[in-house]
C-alpha cells in the first residue's frame, strides 16, 4: 500500500482470524485427545497427550468407510454429469440458432435463485409414486438439473469472450456445429467446465436435505454426521472424527481451487464488473 | 470426458439430418452434417430433460400442491386457499416469519459489514494480512453441517464449552445453556451462519480495492488525504458493486438456511430457530403434512423472487 502500514490493522486482522480458526482447531484437538482429560474442555493443558484412539475406533463404531465411498461415489457422478451437460449446453446456447432459444436460456438461468426446499415435497410424492425412494437416482437427478441454472451462467459468460475467428475457421473448414463443438469448443474451454466441476463437487458432497430425505439404506457423510452430531452421548472424541472425515476432502479441493471458486461464486449471481 | 459424450450424440444425429444438408454450401469434408437447429436439440435435450424434472416440475407441482389437503397417503383434497388461511392464522408460522426476518437480516448484516470491515483493513497490509485472510475465507468452504457440529462443541452447555469458559473468567461458575434458551438459541444461530458467511464480502471486496489503481491511491496520498479518508471516500465507495454482489448471496443463503438450523437446534427450543424453510420441512416431512407444507413453501419463494428480481432483471437482459 502506500505510506506506512497502520501496524494495528494488522494485529486486528490478525486476532479476528484467530477466534475465526478456534472452532476448527477445537474439533481437531478433540478428535486426538483421551476424553478423560478434556472433560473440562479441549482447551485445558492440566494433563497434555495425544491418542489416536478415536481415529482408529471411530471407523467401526459408524459406517464411516462406507459414508465416504457412497459420498464419493454421489459426487463424483454428479459433477461428471453437469460436467458433461452444461458445457454443451451452454455452446448451443452460445453459438447456435434454434427456436426458444433465448426464453429456454433465461428460464435457465434465473433458476438459480430457487432455493432448493421448492423440490423437496413435489420430488418425494414422484419419487415415492415411481418407486425411486431410496434409489442414487433420486438424488442424482436434482443434483445434477439444480445445477444447470448456475453451471450453464458460468460456461456460457466464458464463451462470450470466445474468438469468433476460430468458430469460422472450423466453418470454412467444413465442420458441423457438433464437429466445431468437439474439436475446437471444448478443448479450449476447459478452465470454465473444471469450475463447474469444482463447484458441482462441492456442493454435491456436501449435500444434506435431499439424501436424508430421499435415501434409507445408504447414507452420505453429512446425513451421517447429523445423526451421530444430534445424540447426547458424551463420545466428542468420536464425534468430532466423524466431522473432520466429513469436510476433510471438500475443505482440501476447496483451498486447491478458491480461485475458481472466487470466479464461480461472483458469476453464480450475475455480476460481471 | 466430454468429447467421447458428443460423439455419442453425433452418431444418429448426423444420419438423421441427411434430408437437412448443409447450411453452408462448402466442400464437406467428413460425413454427414447437421444444422444448427437440429444439433442444438440434441445437445440440449439432457439439460432440457433433467432441468424439466428438478426445477420446473417442481416449482409448478408445489404451488398446485399447496391448494391442496393432503395429509400422508390419504387422498388429496381441494382446500383452495384454506392452507393459506390456515398458515396465517398460526400462531406458530407467524413467528416463524418474524424469525426468518430476523435471522436473514442479522446474518447478512453481521457478515457483509464485518467482511467489508476486515477488508477494508487488510487493504492497508495486503501482503501482510494474507495468511489471515485465507484463515477467514476457509470457514466459507467448510459444510454448514460441519460448522454447526464446530459450533456445538463451543457453545456446550456446560464447563466444557469454550464461550462459557471465557466468561467463566469474569463470572466464576459461568455456565449458559446458548442453544437451549430460547432467547440466546436464535443469536447463537446467526453468529455462526455469519461465521461462515463472512469469507466472501471479505473476498469480493478486498479484490474490488486491489483492482483501485495505484495512481488513484497515489494521487490521494500526495494530496495530503490521510488512510482514513482515502478508505471512506475512495475504497469504500469503489467496493460498493462487491458488498451489493455479498448481500444478495448472503441474503438468500440465510432464506434458504436449512442444514445450519437441523445440525445446532432442530428449530427449537419451542420452534424458536424455525425459519419458513425449516417449517416447511417440519411440516411436510416429519408431519406429512404436504399441502400446508407447500403453501409455506410458496411464501419462501415469493420472499426469494422479491429480493431477487434486481438479479434476474440484470440476467434477463444480459441473456443474448
Amino acid at each position: 500500500m502506500i505510506g506506512r502500514i497502520p501496524w494495528w490493522t494488522v494485529v486486528v486482522v490478525g486476532v479476528i482470524a484467530t477466534i475465526w480458526v478456534i472452532p476448527v482447531l477445537g474439533i481437531v484437538i478433540t478428535s486426538i485427545r483421551p476424553p478423560s482429560e478434556v472433560a473440562l474442555g479441549w482447551w485445558r493443558i492440566d494433563n497434555v497427550s495425544f491418542t489416536l484412539s478415536a481415529w482408529i475406533r471411530v471407523w467401526s463404531e459408524y459406517p464411516l468407510a462406507q459414508a465416504f465411498w457412497f459420498t464419493g461415489m454421489l459426487a463424483a457422478i454428479a459433477t461428471l454429469g453437469t460436467m458433461l451437460f452444461a458445457p454443451v449446453a451452454a455452446y448451443a446456447f452460445h453459438f447456435l440458432k434454434f427456436r426458444f432459444r433465448r426464453v429456454l436460456l433465461i428460464i435457465i438461468i434465473n433458476a438459480f435463485v430457487l432455493p432448493q426446499q421448492v423440490v423437496v415435497i413435489p420430488l418425494f410424492i414422484l419419487w415415492r409414486d415411481l418407486k425411486l425412494i431410496d434409489n442414487i437416482a433420486a438424488v442424482l437427478i436434482p443434483y445434477i438439473g439444480l445445477s444447470f441454472a448456475w453451471s450453464i451462467f458460468l460456461v456460457k459468460n466464458f464463451l462470450e469472450d470466445f474468438p469468433k475467428e476460430l468458430i469460422e475457421a472450423a466453418k470454412i473448414d467444413g465442420c458441423g456445429p457438433i464437429s466445431t463443438l468437439r474439436h475446437v469448443v471444448l478443448p479450449n474451454a476447459t478452465s470454465p467446465i473444471y469450475a463447474v466441476g469444482v463447484l458441482q463437487f462441492l456442493w454435491t458432497w456436501n449435500a444434506l436435505l435431499l439424501p436424508m430425505l430421499y435415501l434409507r439404506s445408504m447414507q452420505p457423510l453429512p446425513v451421517l454426521l447429523t445423526k451421530v452430531a444430534g445424540t447426547y452421548e458424551s463420545n466428542w472424541d468420536l464425534r468430532s472424527v466423524a466431522a473432520i472425515v466429513t469436510t476433510i476432502v471438500p475443505l482440501i479441493v476447496f483451498v486447491v481451487f478458491q480461485r475458481q471458486f472466487a470466479a464461480g461464486s461472483q458469476t453464480r449471481t450475475g455480476a460481471k464488473e | 470426458m466430454a468429447n467421447s459424450v458428443a460423439e455419442q450424440a453425433a452418431g444418429p444425429g448426423e444420419v438423421s439430418s441427411s434430408k437437412g444438408g448443409a447450411r453452408l454450401r462448402l466442400p464437406v469434408t467428413r460425413g454427414w452434417r447437421l444444422t444448427d437447429a437440429p444439433a442444438a436439440w440434441l445437445l440440449i435435450t439432457p439439460v432440457i430433460v433433467l432441468f424439466g424434472i428438478s426445477v420446473v416440475y417442481p416449482l409448478f407441482d408445489t404451488i398446485r400442491i399447496s391448494f391442496f389437503d393432503i395429509k400422508g397417503l390419504a387422498p388429496a383434497k381441494w382446500v383452495g386457499l384454506g392452507n393459506y388461511v390456515t398458515l396465517f392464522g398460526d400462531a406458530t408460522f407467524r413467528n416463524t416469519l418474524l424469525t426468518t426476518l430476523i435471522f436473514t437480516v442479522g446474518t447478512t448484516v453481521i457478515s457483509v459489514s464485518l467482511g467489508w470491515a476486515l477488508a477494508m483493513l487488510c487493504a492497508f497490509a495486503p501482503a501482510q494480512t494474507t495468511p489471515f485472510r485465507g484463515m477467514m475465507f476457509v470457514t466459507f468452504g467448510i459444510s454448514e453441517a460441519v460448522s454447526g457440529y464446530m459450533w456445538l462443541n463451543i457453545l456446550r452447555p456446560d464447563k466444557a464449552g469454550l464461550l462459557n469458559a471465557v466468561i467463566g473468567i469474569f463470572v466464576p461458575g459461568y455456565a449458559h445453556s446458548w442453544l437451549g434458551d430460547p432467547n440466546t438459541a436464535l443469536w447463537a444461530l446467526i453468529f455462526v451462519a455469519s461465521w461462515s458467511g463472512v469469507g466472501l464480502p471479505l473476498m469480493l471486496c478486498f479484490a474490488a480495492v486491489q483492482s483501485i489503481p495505484r495512481t488513484v491511491l497515489e494521487a490521494a496520498y500526495m494530496d495530503g488525504a490521510k488512510p482514513f479518508s482515502i478508505m471512506r471516500h475512495i475504497m469504500m465507495p469503489l467496493s460498493l458493486p462487491g458488498v451489493r454482489v455479498a448481500v444478495f448471496i448472503n441474503l438468500l443463503g440465510a432464506l434458504r438456511a436449512f442444514d445450519i438450523i437441523y445440525v445446532m437446534t432442530g428449530g427449537g427450543p419451542v420452534r424458536a430457530t424455525e425459519t419458513v424453510g425449516y417449517f416447511m420441512y417440519r411440516e411436510s416431512m416429519t408431519q406429512f403434512k404436504l399441502g400446508y407444507g407447500a403453501a409455506a413453501t410458496v411464501v419462501l419463494l415469493v420472499a426469494v423472487l422479491v429480493i431477487s428480481i434486481p438479479a434476474i432483471i440484470q440476467r434477463t437482459a444480459g441473456a443474448k
